[in-house]
């Protein structure tokens, strides 16, 4: 039987993905049921299109694993494709390689069989899948198709000039003037009508492209508002609504914005990010008041230019980023209550960040370079004034910790957790269970109570540039948040 | 097969015995073998979904365009630059280069294909997997397939015009197989709209007039046999038909997603529609009217066309969606695994396409009406392959 597994993530982001800004790459780690897999996807940019995968497990004895793609809900979950076997690196044999086409935009899993010496697992990961450009032709494709059109335009006026001239003549006779006119008049008028198709088709041409573009995903804009009585009001966004379905049966989800489902205990995580600095940074959790509108009373916290990111989950799994830039006054509201977290001055370390009552958060880096698209471990140890790892850190929202990788334009923005970068509520739904489940609760194997004093998230960089880690834990019923900066060469 | 001094196939000869001249061998394989290949390409869309430029129904597309085009260019070489051979007298001149007319658009035929593939593949990488039919560089593919159906029906017309004897009626079956598949490959792309759901409603009957008494018509005349219409409806149906029952022989599964249909065989393409019945009344009243003004021609046998196709396939569309065909004769549940639960295809109930009574009437008045004028252009085309001669 399948054990479920609270930290199993499996994120197929496209270029831009839904789930982060900018952060196309799916990294998750998690139980195939006895074998432990490191998985990291890369959707196509355009679907229907490739998503590639790549797997590594961290035991020996796997034999076969195999990938399939399935609805995450509806009628389409029920019945599997079938499976493609995952290709084994000849260099690494732990590692394995597969292919899926992802033939639809919408809320996805991939369903990934391990076989091994300890019997079979298997591993469901949620995978939105959108389209987010439209590549244009390079030129020396439309150089040559321009060269064999051109030809067949010759050929087709010179032929329907013959076919007048000469086709009817009975062998050897030559054809008179007569007939030579009526044969170029007859190409002139092939070559208007096959201007006039070759127009019509362009316009056709253009007509697809254009379908196709709307049809792209737009990163939807949170709206924002600063009420008085320190209330921040959100209204979202749904600039995917209108899409028209292009094809006959291959219908893409909806996106619609009344079936929100809680992720991690809330409907929507916030974060604010002052920048240029980033030293003020915040994580709430606003709540809904009517239809697509939130409030959150703001803690205090100093005046600024902010980033806004909204995190929401629809009820299908498709998790969505909405995003803002507001500036703020400095508000001297109510404290951090519940969940919300945040800090009000705090700049980046390359290691070390000092935490509040003279604890540490380190950061355990290896020698290597950071690398883009390349999936590494995170790991960040909690350390008390003596430098002994913390004993008492406690669940943060059902997980060991948070984080968000972001960069430091803004432009890039990933909200990663320890079994990485997938939304928890779709991937309670791809195992089949409610959204809201509680992970504080799940029997797993793997961290369901946090290792003492340490936590690691599994993450690539997208591009090179810097970056700020923000991480966040919690221990004596108080959420700490280190930050750290990184420079991807 | 002789060959001349300078090693290129020897000239065509009208005089040459009696010997089917080997373009014509190779556009009528070539019809067949695309025919064949773009039945089982769409069969496997249906069926398994995930496909590359390699599979078997694109190798037999694509070894048809080739050989099409590779053997035609082979003729219009050797007519050009051999000034003293016998094809001079009986080629045309296109751009400087001599060859009989039905080598050129074949040839023209194949060099469509060839560019349609490269724009087909950067479509898909633009616009994603094609999920329909009738796309910019589908509709180029299919001109090109057109060109080397019709190509090689030209080509043979115009050996049968000149030949006489048992080289004449040689041609002649031959000129009645290339119609066959010419109507073959017209019902292709008329697919989407003559769906079972669709026969109750106007919309595939102004599909099935627009243009294919042209296809049916022409080769018919040129042919002049007796039973020109009938045979080449029948080689569409037996053809349509082999298919049905061959092709579920297969065992196969989705390799995509989403799947919505449980399927474990390859999914064949419908039921052929009822041509033949009114090809047979028309062969039939043929002596009535063939000394009729032209513009009675086209009226009558346009007219007469549809409503014979209409009184049989109404009907025998309704048998199709009973219980009653739900077997392996008929096999009405040739849908593709993509097709959502609710789809009509599949709960087997009628699409009603027209809004209300008066709107059916306008699409059958227009089915009428462009059957007539398909027939009309049909006769004019046809008397013009009856003159051909090179």
């Amino acid at each position: 039987m399948r054990k479920l597994l609270p930290l199993l993530f499996i994120l197929l982001l496209p270029l831009s993905t839904p789930a982060h800004v900018n952060s196309p790459d799916v990294y998750f780690d998690g139980l195939a049921g006895p074998y432990h897999l490191l998985v990291t996807v890369k959707a196509p940019a355009v679907v229907p299109g490739i998503a590639q995968i790549e797997i590594r497990s961290a035991d020996k004895d796997v034999d076969r694993i195999e990938v399939l793609p399935l609805k995450m809900v509806g009628a389409g979950a029920k019945m599997a494709p079938s499976a493609d076997v995952a290709q084994r690196s000849i260099s690494d044999p732990q590692s394995y390689h597969g292919q899926l086409w992802i033939m639809a935009r919408g809320s996805w899993k991939v369903q990934i069989t391990a076989r091994g010496a300890r019997g079979s697992g298997e591993l469901d990961v949620p995978l939105p899948a959108i389209s987010t450009n439209t590549p244009g032709m390079q030129k020396s494709l439309g150089v040559l198709l321009s060269l064999m059109g051109l030809a067949l335009v010759a050929g087709i006026v010179g032929i329907v000039g013959a076919a007048g001239r000469e086709a009817d003549l009975t062998p050897g006779q030559q054809p008179e003037p007569a007939r030579k006119k009526r044969g170029h008049l007859r190409e002139a008028i092939a070559a208007v009508i096959v201007i006039v198709i070759l127009i019509s088709g362009d316009r056709w041409w253009k007509a697809e492209a254009a379908t196709i573009s709307r049809l792209n995903y737009h990163m939807p804009h949170v709206q924002t508002q600063l009420l008085s009585g320190n209330v921040l009001h959100l209204q979202l966004d749904n600039p995917n609504s209108q899409e028209r379905n292009r094809f006959n049966f291959l219908m893409p989800d909806a996106i619609v914005m009344d079936d929100l489902v809680p992720d991690h205990n809330h409907i929507m995580h916030l974060f604010l990010v002052r920048m240029p600095d980033m030293k003020s940074f915040w994580h709430l959790h606003p709540q809904p008041t009517a239809g697509t509108q939130f409030t959150q009373t703001l803690p205090p916290l100093p005046a600024g230019h902010y980033r806004v990111y909204a995190d929401i989950v629809h009820a299908n799994g498709f998790p969505e980023t909405q995003i803002s830039e507001m500036d703020l006054p400095a508000i001297s509201g109510a404290a951090l209550n519940g969940d919300d977290s945040g800090f009000a001055d705090s700049a980046a370390t390359d290691k070390t960040a000092q935490l509040a009552d003279g604890y540490r958060m380190v950061w355990e880096q290896d020698s290597s370079p950071l690398k883009a698209q390349k999936a590494i471990w995170f790991r960040f140890r909690l350390e008390d004034k003596d430098g002994k790892p913390v004993q008492d850190m406690e669940n943060y929202m059902g997980m060991a910790g948070h984080a968000v990788f972001m960069s430091n334009d803004g432009n890039i923005f990933a909200h990663v957790h320890p079994a990485g970068s997938v939304s928890m509520a779709a991937v309670n739904i791809a195992e089949g269970m409610p959204a809201a489940h509680d992970m504080s609760k799940m029997n797993s194997t793997m961290d369901a109570k946090p290792l003492a004093g340490e936590v690691s998230f599994p993450y690539g960089f997208p591009k090179p540039g810097d970056y700020h880690i923000f991480v966040q834990v919690k221990r004596a019923g108080r959420v700490e948040t280190g930050v750290f900066s990184a420079h991807v060469p | 097969m002789s060959t001349s001094a300078g090693g290129y196939p020897a000239p065509i000869s009208a005089s040459a015995g009696a010997r089917v001249p080997w373009t014509v061998w190779a556009c009528t394989s070539a019809s067949i073998l695309i025919a064949i290949g773009l039945y089982w390409d769409i069969s496997w869309h249906e069926t398994i979904g995930r496909d590359s430029f390699w599979t078997p129904a694109h190798l037999l597309i694509q070894a048809g365009g080739l050989l099409t085009a590779l053997v035609c260019a082979m003729t219009i070489f050797s007519a050009t630059f051999q000034p003293n051979s016998v094809a001079r007298t009986t080629s045309v001149n296109v751009l400087g280069f001599r060859g009989p007319l039905g080598t050129f658009i074949a040839a023209w035929g194949g060099l469509a294909m060839v560019t349609s593939a490269p724009f087909d593949n950067w479509w898909h990488d633009a616009y994603g997997l094609d999920v329909k039919i009738l796309s910019p560089p589908h509709i180029l593919l299919a001109t090109g397939i057109a060109g080397i159906v019709w190509g090689g029906l030209l080509l043979t017309a115009a050996e049968m015009n000149r030949a006489a004897g048992a080289q004449r009626a040689r041609l002649q079956r031959l000129c009645l197989l290339l119609g066959g598949f010419v109507i073959v490959h017209s019902m292709i792309l008329r697919l989407e709209y003559t769906n079972k759901v669709l026969l109750h409603s106007s919309l595939s009957y102004v599909s099935l007039g627009i243009g294919l008494l042209v296809i049916l018509e022409a080769p018919a005349r040129a042919a002049q046999h007796r039973w020109a219409r009938t045979i080449m409806a029948a080689i569409y149906s037996v053809f349509t038909l082999l298919m049905l029952w061959i092709l579920p022989l297969f065992p196969a599964s989705p390799k995509l997603g989403p799947v919505y249909q449980p399927i474990d065989h390859m999914v064949p393409l419908p039921w052929p529609i009822l041509l033949v019945v009114p090809a047979f009344v028309l062969d039939l009243l043929w002596p009535m009217f063939e000394k009729a003004p032209r513009w009675q021609q086209a009226l009558f046998g346009g007219v007469a066309f549809m409503a014979v196709l209409v009184a049989v396939q109404w009907p025998f569309a309704t048998i199709l969606m009973s219980p009653v065909a739900r077997n392996w004769f008929f096999h009405p549940a040739n849908y593709p695994y993509f097709t959502p639960p609710n789809a009509a295809t599949v709960r087997y109930v009628f699409v009603k396409v027209d809004a209300n009574a008066m709107a059916f009437w306008r699409g059958m008045g227009i089915a009428f009406a462009a059957s007539a004028a398909s027939m009309w252009l049909g006769i004019v085309f046809g008397n013009w392959i009856k003159k051909l001669q090179r």
